[in-house]
């Protein structure tokens, strides 16, 4: 479903992401560990084609994203670091906008359901987003994944700065659409979140893909110890 | 088409709920309509003043009893300037051009009574007119409705998020726009009908049709310019990092239109192609009809050649034997030559109007505020070339006019018989008040082609240089 051969980017000297080699298939949710400047974004960047490779190919259903961005981001959700909507729209209005640009169009009590199974607050569903946290955004963010009905899901650090309730919460929405078949690549500082999502884990290190292996075969003090000995070199 | 028909109900929704925006457009709305009010009473204050002062010197003319035709003829009669409707709209040039002139023979007096020598000296730094409130301060509403078009988003994070979404960058710029363009739409129509029906009621019926077209056009054109600042206010949006950026761009490019620019070249033009001052210009077309144009041909030479010449035609000996009153034919000569000297004068004079008109007609392709001004002036007829065709039309009046008072002393009295002779109210009657109508249409836009080609021209560069940057943008760093 992902496919990521040889991809690079560079800055000038400076290189953000060598020759990543990646496969995500359907139903996998894929990890990439690392500390601040690793290579994460910049490959999820790559991904969205919001900036062009040096080198190399990133592949969204054996379509190259730099020839078919705007088909490769039909059959894809994207959920940032801090899901920003429109804050003078509530919910319902931010879930309606965004379905419509990707051709789906819903009814209201359709797009009301869709924001409670992603764990919305019914009270919160016709309020404006100002008024919402950070993890209620990051609800309309899997609604907007599901209502579009993605195949990939590309997520920059999706639980950061959440509280444990609603991460706990958000993975079990990952899970979820995990098991119809959506492929996700997730960037993340959070280990336990990795290990306890992810069905593989990849550390990066200096735009390195260092280490890839399933978090099945690996114990969270196990990936712990890893993922230090990569940093601390 | 649908993305952007999405993308500009959501940008409406927005700004219906943005107070800023809804508080600016309310103020434009009032600003124009006290501006239409105050136009509609100016309008009528004026063009009831002219007309009951136009019955009153027509009465004065056709009751000033019986009298010799050249006492007639210096006893003149006054033509006052009529208010074309639109003027209510647009005020032009006609607070400065005098709104009446007075007629005799042997002189071209100017135009007197400017509207702008009674106002308060608050008003002198500029009138509101509807036209100023569209002209000026619609881009401002413009700027703030549009400067943070994309900056917000980019700053927000949600042009990330719409970019992720299958969408190209210019089917948002797009959507932004039409939504800028219908909610500015939205105050511009119900004035614009507003100006319609009031122009409509106090219109006589022959112009209706012409006046209608006027207003289409008018309307057409100032779209054009609001579309211009709306894609203009996008792309800079779209190329700034940060909004105060954009709106610190987009405030420089106003201020660069509206004030220095058009003053910038009125002043350049004054200094390129000055004017002589109204006494240099008067002496030299009194010294002229003494002296000849260019000083060959003194009056006393020209009236002693064409007595030589009619005496020579006629063959007779003197001026009591000719069969009409020499003294009628020499004052017509005399008229004839002076006419001849004022078109040179006059016409030196509007080679240099025309030649600082044209400095502000080549500034348009720079600045599209100076071609709305001026196709606005002149499709409202309160331009100078409108102006210019009124002195032109009156001057012709004037001409036959007196040509007619001449011609009867010559044809009707004898030589030396001046107290003698008089006429009375048929001569007068023959005499037909003067109407005026202005230059049609076509005229006044073909006077503008450099204006409209300028408007056209930034039309085409900005939606090509959005169409590219939206092409060529990436989210890098946003």
């Amino acid at each position: 479903m992902l496919k990521a051969d040889g991809l690079t980017k560079k800055y000038g000297a400076f290189t953000a992401l060598n020759a990543l080699d990646l496969e995500i298939e359907a139903g996998d949710i894929f990890c990439l560990l690392g500390a601040n400047g690793a290579g994460k974004s910049t490959t999820i960047n790559l991904f969205l084609n919001f900036i062009e490779a040096t080198s190399g190919s990133a592949t969204i259903n054996s379509m190259d994203v730099s020839k078919h961005a705007l088909e490769t981001k039909q059959i894809l959700s994207y959920i940032p670091e801090n899901l920003m909507l429109y804050p003078n729209l509530t919910g319902l209005e931010n879930l309606d906008f965004f379905c419509g640009l990707g051709g789906k169009n819903y009814s209201k009590d359709e797009l009301d359901i869709l924001l409670q199974q992603s764990g919305l607050q019914a009270d919160f569903i016709d309020k404006r987003v100002q008024n919402y946290s950070k993890g209620m955004r990051q609800k309309v963010g899997i609604a907007l994944a599901r209502a579009r009905e993605a195949k990939v899901l590309l997520l920059d650090e999706p639980t950061s700065g959440l509280d444990p309730k609603a991460s706990n919460e958000f993975s079990e929405l990952l899970l979820e659409m995990k098991n119809k078949g959506v492929a996700t690549l997730m960037a993340t500082h959070d280990l336990f979140r990795a290990k306890d999502t992810g069905t593989h884990i990849g550390i990066m290190k200096e735009g390195v893909l260092v280490e890839k292996f399933e978090s099945k075969d690996v114990s969270f003090q196990d990936l712990e110890k890893l993922y230090l000995k990569h940093m601390h070199n | 088409m649908k993305t952007s028909i999405l993308i500009a109900k959501k940008e409406i929704k927005i700004a219906l709920r943005e107070k800023l925006v809804l508080a600016l457009s309310c103020i434009i709305l009032v600003l124009l309509g006290i501006s239409l009010y105050t136009g509609v009473v100016a309008y009528k204050q004026q063009q009831e003043t002219i007309t009951n002062a136009q019955v009153e010197k027509r009465e004065e003319w056709l009751g000033q009893g019986d009298k010799h035709p050249h006492i007639a003829a210096h006893f003149g009669t006054f033509i006052f300037k009529p208010k074309t409707v639109l003027s209510l709209f647009d005020f032009g040039l006609d607070t400065y051009t005098g709104t009446s002139v007075y007629l005799e023979a042997h002189y071209q007096h100017q135009f007197m009574f400017r509207p702008a020598q009674d106002h308060s000296s608050m008003i002198r730094f500029g009138e509101l007119s509807s036209a100023l409130v569209l002209q000026i301060l619609m881009p401002l509403l413009i700027i703030f409705l549009a400067y943070a078009s994309f900056t917000k988003e980019k700053e927000r994070g949600t042009l990330r998020l719409l970019s992720s979404q299958g969408i190209t960058l210019t089917s948002v710029a797009w959507g932004k726009i039409i939504a800028y363009f219908i909610m500015l739409l939205a105050i511009l129509v119900p004035f614009a009908l507003s100006v319609l029906l009031i122009s409509y009621w106090l219109e006589t019926p022959d112009t209706v049709t012409d006046l209608g077209i006027r207003i289409v056009l008018l309307g057409a054109t100032y779209m054009v310019y609001i579309f211009i600042f709306i894609v203009l206010s996008v792309l800079v949006s779209l190329k700034s990092s940060v909004s105060r950026n954009a709106l610190l761009t987009l405030l420089t490019c106003w201020i660069l239109f509206t004030i220095i620019i058009p003053k910038t070249i009125a002043n350049f033009g004054e200094s390129l192609y000055p004017l002589p001052s109204m006494k240099i210009y008067k002496e030299a077309i009194l010294k002229d009809k003494e002296n000849g144009l260019e000083r060959k041909t003194p009056k006393a030479e020209r009236m002693a050649r064409l007595e030589k010449e009619l005496l020579a035609k006629h063959k007779v000996d003197s001026v009591q034997q000719l069969p009409f009153n020499f003294e009628g034919v020499m004052m017509q000569a005399g008229e004839e030559y002076g006419d001849k000297v004022y078109d040179v004068h006059w016409g030196r004079l509007l080679n240099i109007f025309h030649k600082q008109n044209k400095l502000g007609s080549y500034s348009s392709l720079v600045n599209p505020y100076m071609a709305l001004r001026n196709i606005s002036m002149g499709l409202s007829a309160t331009d100078l070339s409108t102006s210019i065709d009124f002195q032109k039309k009156v001057e012709n009046y004037r001409r036959s006019f007196i040509k007619k008072m001449n011609n009867d002393m010559a044809q009707n009295s004898k030589y030396g018989e001046f107290y003698e002779y008089s006429v009375g109210l048929d001569m007068w009657k023959s005499v037909e008040d003067f109407s005026y109508k202005t230059p049609s249409i076509y005229t006044t836009l073909k006077k503008y082609t450099i204006e409209l080609i300028a408007l056209l021209c930034w039309v085409i560069i900005l939606i090509s240089l959005l169409n590219y940057s939206t092409r060529k943008t990436k989210l890098t760093n946003e």
